[in-house]
């Protein structure tokens, strides 16, 4: 919890901290080497010591804590650099194995021998079969990670790099600490997760800083394409099926893989908490199970302490940007394959700008469960059998927030993510001038928040928004009359309604993941200015906005991450910066409504607007879901339930009752879906294995208004939707 | 007061040996360290360490190595001393609280009694650390007032009884080696406190052949009740380290366990009859039979009861002819990792001799340092060949390798079958023989080291041992876990010199081993040393029990481990304790407040934190 509520102490006070920090060393590393050449060009100086006085001159290689680590490739041979002899450190009760005696020791297990007893038990089958089925299990999993292979894979990944990336920064003091911790205690690393390539850079900054490759938890998806599969096997990728439900002997295989690596510290083991990439770029709330399986040998006493990395990677330009987008929507992606990331030659020919590895502060899972774990309750029964106990299953969740929230407070925000909110404001266009100004604003907005923004110091904003558009020219432009706009796809696609909405719509998702990347930072105080903006009395009690703000934290949690228990300090703490920054006024325990709506409370509403609209939309689809017989409310599946929401909006939009294309999203629709679900607005039924939703209409009315209460929505007119062979009647009754 | 001592030891008329402890401790033992005042590790006028004293093997040597040794290990500096206080005297102790009408019944007896500050003094305390510091630096805030001999049962029956009448408070004292801070007067006592010093029982009463079984009075101590059943050819095999001065009552009273258990079993398993005289009366069985079905056994309610129910006066213990042949054995490892295979699979072959005990590459090294200086060349050859044969031939790394020592005891024949399986067994797990005399010098290291802990006191070391029980499956981590808590606390409390850490497993079972550490750590520039070593040893108790471990294995609970034993034996389990006290002692005069007894937070620390005021010389 105090980790929590340090993160907005902190983040608050950090900033001002690295700027004087950063002058500080820029200065230091320029004046010393340049010593005596400054004095041989005299004249060119105002000061001697001084050899660039042009802010301009001065590279970017190194900015704040970050360096480049792909500008020294730059100069020299990538052959030489990857065949460096490496000096890594290993953890130092290690014992060193091969990958093939790793496969065998997990095969000869506690473990998998428990696990293959029970089967042979419950199921009747024999030794060697269950044993053949453990092996082609590990088999499947297991990665083969090879300093041939990863030595070939490097110059491949450098010369990928170079390509893609202006520069590729990191941390760098951080690399210390990592190289001492390695040798102390197993290392988990756990890079947030928006791209595929998350995993080949973090692979390439363990090889450029000499430290061991880590292991990585990959899904299948990889494992099917021939060579690249066998790649990043040879490189250290191991595979998990995405669900194994209660395959028991999967289970044991998979806890004893990702175990025993652990346990003896072969290599520092890599995974996402989030589960999968974040195609909205938002981050996705954490899931427990790997994280589970990585901490219960400290819980079992099996090692002295776990150290867990949390490791932040930034892109100015997302390489999937716009496969994410069409997968958002639901629908194909036109032109080139869906997976053909790397087969795609011609996205080596694009500019990615730059990315931004942050490694943060590591936590000590024995320091982080003092008090609130008692691992004694493990004595009486033998380590192999699976069990944790209610409080370490608390503290995994508490701790797998913890580690995302680290995750986007350490992120590096491009400008871009600015300019992308501003124009989603002014889907239209907006001047140039206007735009420069708004951004400089936001940035501070942002920056007040504890936000790190990638802001060069040495350009005007102009020349920065300028050069940030340049860089996403395929999604924006600036027109001859200083207007900037969004670009439409020049795809001609037409959908069977005649339009190419999806296309446009597409085009606008992509805009949106970028603004996405800023929302984490404002979601809390949007959360408090939403109620305040829409409040039609002239004040409004603390209580009912704190009530209020529970309400939006509950439909966005699917959203946005925030620390379970700890939304009245989120609350608290929120509001004391509109009070402070934001010119939001309380008086007696209310806020005074007029004074304090202005252009603070407006802006950060208007950022969150569409996904209320959203919501709104999905309620009423649901509210207009017909009784099937017996006056039983009609079952549905989740899925069908987005799709059919989405046909809904894209109605609105058509009518022009709705301008945010955005609500398109089918991630949006599950995930509102997902927030009614636990506000019981809709219910749950498992029929023949699969879960079905239905809405309990008197709660859902409820959130429809109070959603509706919070934003302008549109005017519901009876509308009759075809969707595949159905006609669906969405009607106003509330 | 008067004092009546019986000085001609007419009571013990059946034996003409007499006891090795005299009556007045301080004549023979030091006041304020480890064993016998003439026998000592000292820095000679060549700035070598010596033993001092003729009783030892050591005695008389000089161990070149062990200057350096601990020089480069704990950092410690012979430029630095810390000598302790003078001796303390009469008007350093606290005045005795006396209970007249008990005085006068007792007066009225024949029962030796004393409350000379001496007599008192020496029965005030055990053996933790820190109770060395409060008679190093301190003081007693509260001791025994008064010091009794009973010489018989009878007389202890006395004593209790009148106790009893006048609410005097009671504290069983035998050979005053406790480490678990059970013989601490505790400071909110206000009632008279007597120690009741068993030294006087010390007869064997009778052995009976026919049934291999002796029955002796709970004073004697192990020393001298081995020698005086080895004159009539009979041993019982109990050998704790601290058998030199601990008495049979007390191995009762804490469940010890002695070095050959493997043959001989531990005390309870020793145990055939015991007297207890407890406030409600003498418990005990009416039958002196191999096993009993009546319910749970009253046996288990006194053996390790700490003194909290009772006085244990005399025990019928099992014994054994003296065996024909006695042999030292060692095992080199590659590491430790590999010795705790092989003592895991010996215990699962149940071929251990009767004692194996492994230590690590720590412990190992601290034992080549003891090596006296070898008197002849020859020696000093053959070890630079055993040593180039191990580490170039074998390929073993002399940091990492580690030793098992072994005792084998019986009859030569299944003597020499015993070693030849029980290297046999070694070979697979990588083992070496390594010889009998790497194996005496392990069974040395363990009686040495309570002395050389007293050189260490002299140079800012603070330093104590500590112990546990663990199944076999948790034993390897238990030991890395715990040495690596050990060394991260040190680091994050700011001791700045590497503290020294190490362990053996001491014992095995069939189900698991009993694991034995030393931690200790040059204090200079740190305040109250202490407390800090006491903050960190329940640092690694914590990591104990969290890696399966237990409280204790043999050294108890006392007053030190208290605050564990709710969550060791859990609520119900400290009930039917306090429940049994209840009954036997309803006015608590076996108050000493160990164990089950009282709050533990209360009592735990009364020592280390308010009972003495060290000196901030540092
Ligand atoms: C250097 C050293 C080595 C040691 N090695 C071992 C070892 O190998 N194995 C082992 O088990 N322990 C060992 N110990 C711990 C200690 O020796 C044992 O706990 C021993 O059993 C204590 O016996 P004692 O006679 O010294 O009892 P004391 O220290 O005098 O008393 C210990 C407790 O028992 C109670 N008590 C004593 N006598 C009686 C009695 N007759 N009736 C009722 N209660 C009584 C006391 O009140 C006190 O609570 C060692 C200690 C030291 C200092």
């Amino acid at each position: 919890m105090y980790v929590l509520s340090a993160l907005w102490n902190v983040t608050l006070v950090r900033l001002p901290y690295i700027k004087s920090h950063c002058y500080l060393r820029r200065t230091l590393i320029l004046s010393s080497p340049g010593r005596k050449i400054a004095r041989k060009m005299s004249g060119q100086s105002r000061n001697s010591w001084i050899i660039k006085d042009d802010p301009r001159l001065v590279s970017a290689r190194q900015k704040d804590f970050f360096v480049d680590i792909i500008d020294e490739r730059r100069h020299t041979s990538d052959i030489g650099w990857a065949l460096r002899q490496r000096e890594v450190p290993a953890y130092k009760y290690n014992k060193a194995r091969s990958p093939a005696e790793i496969k065998n020791d997990v095969l000869k297990s506690d473990r998998v021998k428990y696990a293959v007893e029970k089967i042979m038990e419950e199921s009747g089958a024999s030794l060697t079969d269950v044993m053949k089925e453990a092996e082609s299990i590990v088999d499947e999993m297991a990665h083969n990670l090879r300093v041939g292979v990863i030595r070939g894979f490097a110059i491949f990944l450098v010369k990928v790099m170079k390509k893609l990336f202006q520069r590729v920064y990191v941390n760098e003091e951080a690399i210390s600490k990592v190289r001492t911790l390695i040798k102390e205690y197993p290392v988990l690393l756990m890079p947030s997760h928006r791209s595929y390539l998350d995993f080949l850079l973090m692979s390439y900054v363990f090889f450029h800083y000499d430290l061991p490759l880590p292991v990585i938890a990959a899904a299948m998806d990889f494992m099917g394409m021939k060579f690249f599969g066998w790649l990043l096997r040879n490189s250290g990728a191991f595979y998990i099926r995405r669900s194994f439900g209660d395959d028991q002997l999967y289970w044991a295989v998979f806890t004893e893989y990702v175990q025993t690596h652990i346990c003896n510290g072969d290599s520092p083991v890599e995974f996402y908490v989030e589960g999968t990439r974040s195609r909205t770029q938002k981050s996705l709330p954490p899931k427990f199970g790997m994280m589970s399986a990585s901490l219960e040998p400290y819980f079992k006493a099996q090692v002295p302490d776990i150290m867990v990395l949390p490791i932040s990677i930034s892109y100015d330009r997302v390489l999937e940007e716009k496969l994410y987008a069409y997968e958002l929507l639901g629908v194909p992606k036109p032109k080139e394959s869906a997976s053909g990331v790397f087969k795609a030659r011609s996205i080596l020919e694009e500019d990615f700008g730059n990315v931004h590895i942050f490694i943060g502060d590591p936590v000590s899972i024995r320091n982080y469960s003092v008090g609130s774990v008692d691992r004694t309750s493990h004595s009486i029964s033998p380590r192999y059998i699976a069990s944790l106990s209610f409080q370490e299953q608390a503290l995994i969740q508490k701790l797998s927030y913890d580690v995302t929230l680290q995750q986007l407070r350490n992120m590096a925000i491009s400008p871009w993510s600015m300019i992308a909110a501003v124009l989603l404001q002014n889907l239209d266009g907006i001047p140039l001038r206007q735009l420069v100004k708004e951004v400089e604003w936001l940035k501070r907005q942002a920056s007040n928040l504890g936000a790190y923004i990638d802001y060069p110091v040495n350009e005007t904003a102009e020349a920065i928004v300028h050069h940030n558009v340049f860089t996403h020219k395929n999604i924006a432009k600036i027109t001859e009359d200083g207007i900037v706009e969004l670009v439409s796809d020049d795809s001609m696609l037409v959908d069977k309604n005649g339009d190419n909405l999806m296309t446009q719509a597409a085009q606008e998702l992509m805009v949106c993941l970028y603004r996405n990347q800023l929302l984490n930072v404002f979601v809390r105080v949007a959360m408090v200015a939403i109620p305040i903006n829409s409040c039609v009395k002239d004040t409004l009690l603390i209580a009912e906005l704190r009530s209020q703000y529970q309400l939006l934290e509950k439909l966005l949690n699917q959203e946005f991450i925030f620390m379970p228990g700890q939304t009245d300090q989120d609350f608290d703490m929120a509001l004391s910066c509109l009070t402070r920054t934001c010119g939001v006024i309380v008086q007696d325990g209310s806020v005074m409504i007029k004074k304090s709506t202005n252009k603070y409370t407006t802006f950060f509403s208007q950022m969150f607007e569409p996904f209320l609209l959203g919501y709104w939309v999905m309620c009423r689809y649901l509210l207009s879901i017909q009784n099937g017989a017996h006056g039983k409310p009609l079952v549905k599946l989740p899925k069908t339930i987005s799709k059919e929401a989405q046909v809904l909006s894209s109605q609105l939009i058509r009518d022009s009752h709705i301008k945010h294309k955005e609500v398109l999203s089918l991630d949006m629709m599950n995930n509102s879906l997902h927030s009614l679900y636990h506000l019981g607005a809709v219910h749950k039924e498992k029929r023949e294995g699969k879960t079905y939703m239905y809405p309990n209409l008197v709660l859902l009315s409820k959130v429809t208004e109070d959603l509706s209460k919070f934003i302008e929505v549109p005017p519901m007119p009876q509308t009759t939707i075809n969707m595949d062979t159905k006609t669906v009647v969405v009607n106003a009754k509330l | 007061m008067s004092q009546r001592h019986s000085i001609e030891g007419k009571d013990c008329a059946t034996d003409v040996d007499p006891p090795s402890i005299p009556k007045r401790r301080q004549e023979l033992l030091k006041w304020n360290g480890w064993g016998y005042k003439d026998s000592k590790f000292i820095v000679n006028k060549d700035n070598h360490v010596e033993f001092t004293g003729e009783r030892y093997q050591l005695s008389g040597h000089t161990m070149t190595l062990l200057r350096d040794w601990m020089i480069k290990t704990v950092g410690i500096s012979l430029d630095h001393k810390t000598p302790p206080q003078p001796e303390l005297t009469a008007k350093d102790m606290p005045t005795p609280v006396r209970n007249e009408e008990f005085l006068a019944d007792i007066r009225r007896t024949n029962i030796s009694h004393s409350d000379d500050c001496q007599d008192r003094l020496f029965r005030a305390h055990g053996h933790t650390l820190s109770e060395m510091f409060i008679l190093r630096e301190g003081r007693f805030s509260r001791m025994p007032d008064l010091v009794v001999w009973p010489a018989s049962h009878n007389e202890v029956v006395k004593l209790v009884e009148l106790a009893n009448k006048h609410n005097v408070c009671i504290i069983p004292f035998g050979g005053g080696t406790s480490v678990s801070e059970a013989l601490l007067c505790p400071e909110q006592e206000t009632r008279m406190i007597i120690s009741l010093d068993t030294s006087q029982m010390n007869k064997i009463l009778w052995v009976d052949e026919k049934n291999l079984v002796a029955h002796i009075e709970c004073g004697i101590i192990g020393q001298d009740l081995e020698r005086l059943l080895a004159k009539k050819g009979y041993c019982t095999g109990h050998e704790p380290d601290s058998m030199e001065f601990s008495s049979l009552g007390g191995w009762v009273a804490t469940r010890a366990s002695g070095m050959k258990k493997n043959i001989y079993g531990n005390i309870e398993d020793l145990v055939v009859h015991v007297k207890c005289v407890t406030p409600r009366g003498t418990m005990e069985k009416s039958c002196q039979v191999p096993r009993l079905s009546s319910g749970p056994d009253i046996h288990h309610f006194i053996l390790g009861s700490e003194g909290t129910l009772g006085v244990v006066t005399e025990v019928t213990l099992k014994i054994r002819p003296v065996p024909e042949c006695k042999k030292y054995g060692s095992i080199v490892f590659p590491d430790f990792e590999h010795g705790v295979a092989c003592l895991r699979e010996i215990a699962k072959q149940k071929c251990a001799p009767a004692s194996i005990r492994l230590m690590d590459n720590e412990q190992f090294q601290f034992g080549h340092a003891l090596k006296p200086e070898s008197k002849s060349t020859f020696t000093n050859f053959m070890d630079g060949l055993k040593k180039f044969y191990i580490t170039r031939i074998k390929g073993f790394d002399l940091n990492t390798m580690a030793v098992a020592t072994l005792l084998f005891e019986g009859a030569k024949k299944d003597v020499d079958a015993q070693e030849k399986r029980v290297y046999e067994i070694a070979a697979q797990f990588g083992g070496l023989a390594g010889g009998a005399e790497n194996g005496e010098r392990g069974y040395m290291l363990t009686f040495a080291i309570a002395y050389i802990r007293d050189l260490g006191f002299e140079y800012y070391i603070v330093a104590e041992s500590f112990e546990t029980s663990v199944p076999w499956d948790r034993c390897l981590d238990l030991c890395t876990n715990v040495k690596d808590r050990l060394h991260r606390e040190c680091k994050e409390r700011g001791i700045q010199f590497p503290p020294y850490i190490t362990c053996r497993v001491t014992q095995t079972y069939d189900a698991g081993a009993c694991v034995y550490f030393y931690f200790g750590f040059n204090y200079r520039g740190i305040q109250n040393p202490v407390q800090l070593y006491d903050d960190i040893e329940s640092c690694a108790r914590d990591e104990i029990l969290a890696n399966g471990g237990s409280i204790s294995h043999h050294h108890g609970v006392g007053k030190l481990r208290k605050r564990w034993l709710k969550k060791t034996v859990g609520e119900v389990g400290v009930g039917a304790m306090r429940a049994i006290k209840e009954y036997l002692d309803p006015q608590n005069i076996f108050g000493s407040g160990n164990l089950m007894v009282g709050d533990p937070e209360e009592s735990a620390h009364n020592s280390s934190n308010s009972n003495v005021s060290l000196p901030s010389k540092l």
